[in-house]
C-alpha cells in the first residue's frame, strides 16, 4: 500500500513520516507515532474518546484525514504530563475520582482543556456544554464535570 | 482508497472532478469520513476544497451576510457577523451534533449532503439562502429552496463545486427548534425553523419530515397579531406539508405531533417576543 510523506508538530515534537491516504489522525497518532493513549471508540465522531487538539481547537481524531494534518500542530494526552508531573486536569481528574475504566480520560481531558484555554473559568453549564462530545459510560458525568470545575476555580 | 487532493486552485479542483471514477468534493469530512469507513461509498478521489481562497470568509458585503464554504459551524457560532445578522443560523448550528464536531462540519457541506433532516436546512430556508455554485462554465446562483431534489439529491452538477452562501440581512426574528433523543449525539427527529422578517412577512422550514428539507412561505405579510390568530392554520398547513416516515429515531405520528407542537410554540414565541427553551 504506497504512503504518503507528512510532516507535522504532536505535543510540541515535529515528526516526518508516511502514512495511508484513507488514514485518519487517530491512526497516524497510535499506529504511526506510537501515541497510544488517543484512544478508539465509536470511529465515527460520536463519542469523543478520540479527542485532540488540532491548530487549537478540540476535535474527534476519527474525523480527521491525517493527509489533512501537514503542518498541523497537534496535541494529544501525552503532551499533558511533563517534566514529570500531571497535569492540572489530571490531578483533578484523580482527586474527583472522575473516572472508573479510563478509556474516556484522554478525550475528556483533551476536551477540558481546549475548553479551559478559551474560558480559563467556566461556569458548570458550559463545562456540560463543552463535554457534551464526550461520553462516559461508567463513571457519570458529575465527578468529570466537578475536576474540570474545581481547575477552572483554582485559576482564579 | 481513495486519492487525497488539495487543488490550490478552482481550475485545478475542476480538473480532478473531471478525472475518470467517482470523486467526492470533501470539506468538513464528518459526513464522507463515516460513509466511506462502512463502505457505503467507495469514491476513487477525495478532492479537499477547504483551502481554495474563494471558499474562505464570514462577512457582511452589500447588506448580505456572506458565508464561505470552508467556514466550520464552529466558525459561525463564533462570528459577530453572523450574530448580528441572522442570529437564526447561530442558534440552528448550536443543536448540530456537538463541539468536537461543529469544528470540522461546514454550513455548505451540512446543505450539500443533502439530507432530509440536515439541521442548518431549515434555518437556512427561511432566511433566504442562495448559493453560489461555479463550474469551468462560469459561476451561478442556486435558491436554497431549489436546490434539494431528494433524499441526499440535490441540483448540482458533477462539476460544480459551491464556494458561498448568501444571505439578506433582514431585523427580524428567528426560532429553530430541534427535537432529538440525546443532546449532542442525535441527528433531528424534526426540526422546525420559524422566522418572521422586518416586513412581516412569515416562513416556516420543516426538517426530518419529508425526502427533502420543506420550505413553506406563502403565508403572506402578517402583524404579529395577526400570526397568533393564524397560529392554528400555520401547524395545519404544516402538518399537511409534512409527509414522514417512521425509522429508528421515531414513528410518523410522532413527528406530526411535533411538526404541530413545535410550529405553535414558533408562532407564539415569535408573535410575543418571547424565547423558546430547545
Amino acid at each position: 500500500m504506497t504512503k504518503k510523506p507528512i510532516h507535522l508538530t504532536v505535543n510540541g515534537q515535529e515528526y516526518d513520516t508516511f502514512v495511508s491516504e484513507n488514514a485518519t489522525l487517530l491512526i497516524l497518532l497510535r499506529e504511526e507515532l506510537g501515541l497510544t493513549g488517543t484512544k478508539e471508540g465509536c470511529g465515527a465522531g460520536e463519542c469523543g474518546a478520540c479527542t485532540v487538539i488540532f491548530n487549537g481547537k478540540p476535535v474527534n481524531s476519527c474525523m480527521v484525514l491525517a493527509l489533512e494534518c501537514e503542518g498541523a500542530r497537534i496535541r494529544t494526552i501525552e503532551g499533558e504530563y511533563a517534566n514529570g508531573e500531571l497535569s492540572d486536569l489530571q490531578k483533578a481528574f484523580l482527586e474527583h475520582n472522575a473516572f472508573q475504566c479510563g478509556f474516556c480520560t484522554p478525550g475528556m481531558i483533551m476536551s477540558a482543556r481546549a475548553l479551559l484555554e478559551a474560558n480559563p473559568h467556566p461556569s458548570r453549564k458550559e463545562i456540560k456544554d463543552a463535554m457534551e462530545g464526550n461520553l462516559c459510560r461508567c463513571t457519570g458525568y458529575e465527578s468529570i464535570v466537578c475536576a474540570i470545575e474545581s481547575v477552572g476555580v483554582s485559576k482564579s | 482508497m481513495p486519492a487525497y487532493l488539495q487543488p490550490k486552485t478552482l481550475d485545478e479542483a475542476f480538473e480532478y472532478l473531471a478525472r475518470e471514477g467517482e470523486t467526492r468534493i470533501f470539506a468538513g469530512g464528518t459526513d464522507l469520513i463515516v460513509l466511506m469507513r462502512d463502505g457505503v461509498i467507495r469514491p476513487h478521489a477525495l478532492v479537499d476544497v477547504k483551502a481554495l481562497p474563494e471558499l474562505q470568509g464570514i462577512e457582511i458585503d452589500n447588506n448580505k451576510l456572506v458565508i464561505g464554504a470552508a467556514a466550520t459551524c464552529g466558525d459561525l457560532i463564533a462570528s459577530s457577523c453572523v450574530s448580528d445578522s441572522c442570529l437564526l443560523l447561530k442558534q440552528a448550528a448550536l443543536t448540530l451534533a456537538n463541539s468536537l464536531l461543529r469544528n470540522r462540519a461546514t454550513l455548505v457541506g451540512n446543505l450539500c449532503n443533502a439530507s432530509p433532516g440536515a439541521d442548518m436546512a431549515p434555518a437556512a430556508l427561511v432566511l433566504q439562502g442562495v448559493l453560489t455554485a461555479v463550474s469551468p462554465e462560469g459561476a451561478r446562483e442556486i435558491a436554497l429552496k431549489d436546490f434539494f431534489v431528494g433524499v441526499k439529491k440535490h441540483v448540482l452538477k458533477a462539476n460544480e463545486i459551491v464556494t458561498k452562501i448568501s444571505f439578506p440581512v433582514n431585523k427580524g426574528r428567528g426560532i429553530y427548534l430541534k427535537k432529538r433523543r440525546i443532546r449532542g449525539h442525535d441527528l433531528a427527529q424534526v426540526g422546525v425553523a420559524g422566522f418572521h422578517d422586518e416586513d412581516g412577512i412569515f416562513r416556516l422550514a420543516l426538517g426530518a419530515v419529508a425526502i427533502t428539507p420543506l420550505l413553506l412561505d406563502d403565508f403572506g405579510c402578517l402583524s404579529a397579531s395577526d400570526l397568533a390568530l393564524e397560529k392554528a392554520d400555520i401547524a395545519k398547513e404544516a402538518v399537511e406539508a409534512a409527509k414522514p416516515i417512521s425509522d429508528v429515531r421515531a414513528s410518523s405520528d410522532y413527528r406530526l405531533a411535533m411538526v404541530k407542537l413545535f410550529t405553535e410554540r414558533i408562532v407564539d414565541a415569535l408573535a410575543m417576543g418571547r424565547e423558546v427553551e430547545q
